[in-house]
């Protein structure tokens, strides 16, 4: 298969986010304002004409403010007649004079309602659309939906097929960029489509059981790097974010091209399947211009980037597709196990840097081979943790999926000071000295062999002050164990009968946030053949060890995971570390003492804990 | 001195821009500069434009196209 399927999406927005802060600087808010309507429509207009003159249909999101138009109703009608163009129904753009008259309220992110508010939002939302057009939409979405969201609407409205359900990594960082004021916390999810569970929407289902009833889109194709570390909204598939980030110059934005070509890339890790989608907000092309981004900018990048899609479609290397379309597509092309894969490079700073990025029912995770093979995020998705979002419940506005390994926000291998920082790494030791792998800068190579997603790095050199060696890093994912298997093996060394100490360990925690949470409550436990060592944590600094390990793990009841190291072999010394409070994390290791040509393979396991 | 207003386009800080926040600054007409409310900075438009030109050192390929994805 070769298939890069690409969903160009627009919404008439009535008053779109951020016009009526920006544009109505210095007037009293007024949400009615003619002006304001007049150029949301008009932005929208000019969205769908670019579209349609590249030969693209689009999926029409309309929002319930343009529901109540008139014309923006049969402006829909009639793209869709004309063009092909798919009619859905997005829940952003909730807010007009109908919308906080009746919920008496300025809210307008549906995952942050109560779940009564919700339903009702849902109903009146759903009930308009169908008053209006006749028949109810396939597709819908926000920024972010939750899985008791998604339920209902299933539940309620069965014919949907698909919904924008998040935006990658679009969490602190973002709130952090945006002065401290946008909520949109919701990091944690897959990067590309994805069959939702009906637990937890970042988590995908693993069997037609806890198959939510919809695939999930995200909002945008976000740069699989560049967003881990830096603000998410610069680097994506939206040509104003692109110019947000400030990454053009002259007019010409060639990053936008290399993210939408280095996207059709991941073909190669995943069947031949890629995929892309656009989905600008029209307050990103408004006539005050974009912060610094003049309008006359703002239309060109967006003229562009279509441009650009239409190019590749001409050389029969992109397909578009609506919501509804994709969404049946890819319910007969994917199968609820098959793990979305993607080696990512760096395509912007010009640094080496690679990433691969793995996501299946069970987890997700990040390998750097930067830090030679460190994994510097986990997400425990096989917990399929159910955490109610919105007002009402304990998140009211977290809906993050909880990670175990996060080395942006809880340190990673570097640390000020004191204490750790949450990754999983490989220390070889050799008379009295240490190295990490973390500081071995590496690529990686992907592979695929029957069920078996296989990493392979390339051999990193280690240098002590009387031996050298050479050691190869794997890492392989086997389709639905929730497992990943990591071998290091010795492939040379300077003197062939020396003996080095490998000591393979994870250090983790657990949150949504850079901030700590209360490690009490977790479990720690090192089981071998002879006996058993446990502690509860409670910041003592503890330690212990077994011989002839068969398993060291951590129970953490706060995010419903059991987390273990299991030895491939026999011999090896099983370890726990308790942390401190200024150190709130935990570490579990195997180790052993090998030679030349010999591998220690140990395998990482995730589990639901109860 | 009356209230600041926006100016002629709606210029981000660029101290905080390279800090990766977004923040709008206000122009005093008085003295014809941009200022900050949440950081110090305070300049006129040219220097906001040659700080937005050196906030792009980060991205060595700014104007780079790119084939290779190995
Ligand atoms: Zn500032």
């Amino acid at each position: 298969m070769s298939k890069f399927i690409l969903n160009i999406i627009h919404r008439p927005e009535m008053v779109p986010e951020y016009a009526e802060k920006v544009t109505g600087q210095g007037k009293k808010e007024d949400i009615g304002r003619k002006s304001l309507l007049t150029e949301s429509l008009d932005i929208f207009k000019l969205q769908q004409e670019i579209a349609h003159e590249n030969g693209f249909k689009t999926t029409i999101q309309m929002t319930y403010a343009s529901l109540f138009n008139e014309e923006a109703v049969q402006l829909a009608k009639e793209h869709h007649e004309k063009y092909g163009d798919e009619i859905g129904l997005t829940l952003l753009g909730l807010p007009c004079k109908e919308f906080r008259e009746k919920y008496k309220t300025k809210d307008f992110c549906i995952w942050m309602f109560s779940m009564e508010d919700k339903k009702s939002i849902v109903n009146d939302v759903f009930e308009k659309f169908h008053e209006v057009f006749g028949f109810y939409p396939t597709s819908t979405g926000s920024y972010y939906m939750d899985a008791d969201l998604t339920n209902y609407i299933k539940e309620k409205y069965p014919m949907v097929k698909c919904a924008v359900a998040t935006c990658w990594e679009e969490g602190p960082k973002a709130y952090r960029t945006c002065n401290n004021s946008w909520y949109t916390l919701f990091d944690g999810g897959p990067w590309n489509p994805w069959i939702p569970s009906k637990a937890n929407t970042h988590a995908p289902a693993a069997n037609a059981e806890e198959d939510s009833g919809i695939v999930a889109i995200p909002h945008l194709s976000r740069d699989l790097l560049a967003c881990f570390d830096g603000n998410g909204s610069n680097f994506g598939t939206h040509p104003q974010n692109v110019l947000r980030g400030m990454i053009y110059k002259d007019g010409e934005y060639p990053y936008l091209f290399n993210l939408i070509d280095q996207y059709k890339s991941l073909q190669k890790y995943n069947n031949g399947y890629a995929y892309n989608m656009m989905f600008v907000g029209p307050g990103w092309m408004n006539k005050m211009g974009r912060w610094e981004a003049p309008y006359e900018l703002l239309v060109k990048s967006y003229r562009d980037g279509m441009a650009y899609y239409a190019e590749l479609r001409d050389k029969g290397e992109i397909e578009d597709m609506t919501m509804t379309e994709f969404a049946d597509w890819y319910r007969v092309n994917k199968s609820y196990t098959e793990p979305e894969c993607a080696l990512w490079k760096d395509i912007l700073y010009g640094s080496e840097k690679q990433l691969f990025w793995y996501v299946d029912p069970y987890l997700r995770t990040c390998v750097d081979m930067n830090q030679g093979g460190a994994l510097i995020d986990l997400r425990p998705y096989v917990a399929k943790l159910e955490w109610p979002v919105g007002i009402g419940t304990k998140h009211v506005q977290d809906a993050s999926y909880p990670f175990l390994i996060q080395s942006m926000y809880r340190a990673g291998y570097f640390t000020h000071y004191a204490g750790e920082g949450t990754i999983k790494s490989l220390k070889v030791s050799y008379e009295g000295e240490e190295v990490d792998l973390c500081l071995c800068r590496t690529k990686g190579k992907y592979s695929k062999k029957g069920k078996d997603t296989i990493l392979t790095l390339d051999p990193v050199e280690i240098e002590f002050s009387d031996l050298k060696l050479k050691l190869v890093t794997t890492f392989t994912f086997t389709e639905g164990s929730s497992e990943i298997k990591v071998s290091r093996k010795i492939i040379e060394m300077s003197n062939p009968d020396a003996k080095v100490h490998l000591n393979e360990y994870m250090t983790a925690c657990y949150g949504t946030t850079e901030y700590p949470e209360d490690m009490c409550g977790i479990t720690l436990r090192c089981a071998g053949k002879e006996e058993t060592k446990e502690l509860s944590y409670n910041y003592k600094c503890r330690e212990e060890s077994v011989s002839n390990a068969t398993k060291v793990e951590a129970v953490v009841p706060q995010i419903n995971t059991r987390v273990s190291l299991i030895p491939g072999s026999t011999g090896m010394e099983g370890y726990l570390r308790e942390g401190y409070a200024f150190s709130p994390m935990f570490t579990l290791g195997l180790t052993k003492t090998i030679s030349n040509s010999e591998e220690l393979i140990t395998c990482l396991k995730l589990e639901k804990a109860d | 001195m009356s209230q600041a207003g926006k100016g002629r386009l709606n210029y981000r800080c660029p101290s905080c821009f390279m800090r990766d926040l977004d923040i709008d600054m206000f122009y005093d007409k008085d003295t014809e500069e941009y200022y900050c409310l949440r950081c110090q900075f305070t300049g006129k438009e040219d220097e906001v434009l040659k700080l937005n030109e050196m906030a792009r050192f980060r991205y060595k390929n700014l104007l780079k196209r790119i084939t290779d994805f190995e």
